[in-house]
This record gives C-alpha cells, structure tokens and sequence, in this order.
C-alpha cells in the first residue's frame, strides 16, 4: 500500500521495486530469504521481520553486507546495530506506561502469564524490576510453549487466586485461548479483574471475538487514533483491504517504515545506506499514529505512547497518551524504577520538545 | 556449530554434543552452552560439573544474561558463531578457572586459619600463664617450637590446647 502510494506520487522522483519474499514465520527460513533478496534480487533496504528471533537471523547478513533493515516490530529492546531502523516502539514507550499505569491506579500486585520467549522473559523482568521498587509483588510468573493451547490449568488458578490484576504477555493463539478462557472462568464466577496487554490490536480483537472487550493496551497506534493522517489512512486501507478489515499496529507500522525510507532516500538524494541513515535521523514524519522521527543516536523510532481498552466493537477506546513524542530508550538507561510516573513523564517528554534543533552531520 | 567442530578439530579438542535431557557419557574439559537452551533442566544442570562453562549469547537482554551468569560462565561467545574469537574463548576459559581455582584454595587456607584463631588464642595465654611470659614471648615460643617441630603455628596451637603444656623446648 505504501510502495503502490509511494509509486504513484509526485512528490518522489523515483520509484520502489519491490521483492517480496515470505519465510512464514520458519525462522530458518529468514536468513535464506534475506540471503536471496540481498545476493540475488541486489536489495539494499529491507522492510519485515516480527520476531525477534527473526531479526537475529538475519542481522548478521545486513551486518557483513551492509544493508538496512527497516524492522517495524515493537521489541524488547537491547540491541542497537547500525544496519537496522527500529521502526516499532522501544521498552520504554511499551511496557513502562503501562505498568506505570498500573501501579499508580489499579493495583501493585500482579499475576502474569506470557509465551515462553525472549518477549516474555524481558517484558517481566522489566515489570518485577518496576513493581518491587513500588513494594509490590509479582503472584506468579507463568509461562506457555509458542502456540500451547492449554490454558486451563493457569485459568483455574486465576480464579482461585483472585489476582488483583493479570498482566497477558503471551503471543499469537495461546493469547486467544487465554483470553476467551480467562473471560468465561472470571464471568462465571462473578470475578471483575482487569487484564493488561502490550501486544493486542484490532485484527486480534476481531478473532478472539467479544471476549477481548476490557483489556488495557498499550501501543503506538490504534485505528481509533483521532489524527486527520490517521483517519485517511484508515479510509485508504479499507478501500484496499475491505471495510472490514482493520489495520494493526504492526501493519500501520510497516507503512510508517515504508514512508521513513522514501522520505530518506529522498532526502539524501541517492540510496547509499550510510547516507541513507543519516537523512533519516531526525527527519519528522507526519504519520497516521502522529509525529515520528528516528533518533539519530541509536537508530530508534521517537513516537508517541498511548494506553486503551478494548470495547466490545472490536475497537480500542483511548484513554491516555503521551503528551509528547518519547524519545527511544533501548537499553533502558534513563530507568529510575523508584521514580513515579509523572516524573518520568516529564522528564521523557521535555527532551524531545526540540527536535529541528538536532545537528545531521 | 559446523564452525566450532572445524575450529576444535583444528586445535585438536574432540567434541561430544549434548541435547537438553539427554545422558552425559564423558568428563568435559570445557562445556559450550547455548543461551536457548537455558534454564538447563535439573538433571543436566550438574552435568558440566567442575569444567569451565563458555556460553553462547543469541541476545544480550538482561533476563537471559541473569540465566547466562547462573552457569557461572568463563567466558563467552556471540552468536552467530565465527572462526575468529573460539580459540580466545576458550584460552580466557581455562585461565579464568584456574585463577579462579587458586582464589578458591587461598580463601579456603584463610578460612582455615581464621576458624583457628581461638585455638591460638587459647595456645597463648596457656604459655604466657605456664611460662609466666607476656603476649609477644609466648607466641614467639610457640612460633619458634612449630619450626622446630616443622608444623604451622595452628597445628601447634591445637597440641598445645589439647595437651595443657608447651611440649619441652629442645633448643
């Protein structure tokens, strides 16, 4: 969609040829496929990858060869290599607003179930980290294998438990099994306790079905994000896809990696990696989830943080975001865990008030 | 690990591979470890025994380095893997556990002699109160006889304690 708007505008003295090539999510399959595109089709920029399982197969090859991966996957971060734009959300524009949120209104107290992976394993330690320095207590920690559907027993245990709160970090079908379970067993006995998600959008919302209304969602973007670029992007996806289908945030986030790319072609003028990345830095973009730009510092995306919860209508309802663009924080270096949210906030929030101010050399 | 088969080849190390699980049928000198197989289960975690550990990092998040720092590693390799750095690692390896072998048996000689610190005490006021001599004459009596006697001061000490005498100066 974006190569087809990219292609078509007069705005952009060139054109993109695309190679498109699907792994389906074999993580073998990634390093031969980048392989190919690199060797073969003579491919400079990359736009994919979801997991990170997947980027660490193919960082090696962007690596030796010198090429840029556009990775639009929100991540955990820890990892910053001069041959990938990370397009998708950093740890602190994630999961920190969210367990901020929940530590300073719901509870500090919390029971989390996730997918047995490097996600999981990082987003919790992030959370134990925030939620011990609050004096709370993680209740339990309990993982599932990739793609496991038996979730009764941990569903069993909720409901015995009563948590005061449910942190969800699992992935993919195990996360609807869970959901669906999860609101049946806590409906039927008469429980009212919230769940929390940093990875559920719309398109899941629409296949776990009405089960997935009430859940507290962080994200850089939501179809419901009330931004003029937003809402004619939505029409134009429609238009292409289906009324109803939805865009998720990771699809409107290879948009985005679509658009940083031209604008930095464009703007460097020729499509030399390293200059490639250096027009890229700092170059604002107007985008359908607001304003991003990269941070020129460690090749992250600056984008703006939102919290919302799932409706019945298949939707995100929006209740907090960001007043600003956040800057990326891979490694989580400006972390005070002691520090309250609005401090934090703050903080985050007048350092990128200045933005053009940034030197490209 | 086709790379690390053909590095050790050449440096003629023979390798046994080890899934998660399954039975250890040799004594390692060194234990490559990958980061994905990690929390080793129970019964493979004592398999590596005493032998340095060289782990395999996939990521450097925190959580999987706290697994990582569990095994006590020596040292370690990025994946993915390259002929350059395996020799390195696996010198840094041996040197770091036998550095750290030596701490070991020096705490433990220390720890040794502090635990007999009462002994000693005990041994020096029976000699000062047997020899009706100060502090520094009854330790240096003692010193002097644990010489003679070729055994350490503590050994002395405890003879001493259990026998009630300083055993009759020869010189």
């Amino acid at each position: 969609m974006a190569v087809d708007e990219i292609n078509h505008h007069p705005d952009f003295d060139f054109s993109f040829t695309p190679h498109v090539r699907d792994p389906r999510g074999v993580i073998t399959e990634y390093h031969t496929v980048c392989d190919d595109l690199i060797r073969n089709a003579g491919v400079e920029h990359i736009v994919g990858c979801y997991t990170s399982a997947s980027r660490k197969q193919v960082l090696p090859i962007v690596e030796r060869t010198d090429r840029l991966l556009w990775y639009p996957a929100r991540y955990e971060g820890f990892e910053c290599s001069d041959n990938v734009i990370y397009v998708g959300a950093s740890p602190n524009h994630n999961v920190l607003p969210l367990v901020r949120y929940m530590l300073d209104n719901i509870s500090r107290h919390v029971f989390c179930v996730g997918s047995n992976y490097v996600w999981t394993w990082e987003t919790n330690r992030v959370t134990r980290e925030l939620v011990t320095a609050a004096h709370g207590s993680i209740l339990a920690e309990r993982l599932l294998e990739l793609g496991e559907s038996a979730v009764d027993h941990i569903v069993d245990e909720i409901v015995r438990r009563k948590p005061p709160v449910v942190f969800n970090t699992l992935v993919g079908s195990s996360s609807y099994d869970f959901i669906r379970a999860f609101h049946a067993a806590t409906t039927a006995a008469g429980l009212d306790i919230p769940m929390l998600s940093c990875s559920l959008c719309e398109p899941e919302l629409k296949i776990v079905g009405p089960a997935s209304a009430g859940c507290i969602t962080s994200s850089a973007y939501f179809e419901s994000i009330r931004l003029p670029e937003n809402r004619a992007f939505v029409h134009l996806w429609k238009a292409r896809y289906g009324e109803a289908s939805s865009p998720s945030v990771d699809g409107q986030s290879a948009y985005v990696a679509v658009y940083l790319l031209a604008r930095a072609l464009r703007r460097a003028g020729t499509s030399n990696i390293g200059e490639v990345r250096r027009a890229a830095a700092g170059y604002r973009y107007n985008s359908p989830q607001g304003p991003v730009w990269i941070d020129g510092d460690n090749n992250h995306c600056v984008l703006t943080p939102r919290l919302a919860v799932s409706n019945t209508q298949g939707q995100f309802d929006l209740f907090w975001e960001a007043e600003a663009p956040v800057r990326p924080d891979p490694y989580l270096t400006q972390l005070d865990v002691a520090a309250g949210s609005a401090r934090e906030t703050s903080r985050n929030g007048s350092s990128p008030s200045a933005p053009h101010l940034r030197v490209v050399k | 690990m086709s790379i690390v088969r053909r590095q050790f080849e050449r440096l003629g190390i023979d390798i046994f591979t080890w899934g998660p699980g399954g039975p250890l049928e040799c004594q390692p000198d060194v234990a490559l470890i990958d980061d994905e197989f990690l929390p080793l289960a129970s019964p493979a975690r004592a398999l590596p025994g005493r032998c340095p550990v060289i782990a395999l990092l996939g990521t450097e998040t925190p959580s999987r380095l706290k697994l990582v720092l569990e095994l006590d590693p020596a040292s370690f390799l990025v994946k993915p893997l390259r002929s350059a750095g395996i020799y390195a690692a696996l010198v840094m390896a041996f040197e770091r556990t036998e550095r750290t072998n030596e701490l070991k048996q020096q705490v433990a000689k220390l720890e040794d002699r502090l635990r007999s610190r009462r002994v000693v005490l005990a041994a020096v006021l029976q000699v000062m109160h047997s020899h009706s001599v100060a502090e520094p004459a009854a330790f240096a009596l003692i010193r002097r006889t644990a010489m003679e006697q070729r055994k350490t001061i503590e050994q002395m000490s405890a003879e001493i304690a259990a026998n009630g005498s300083l055993p009759r100066a020869t010189g």
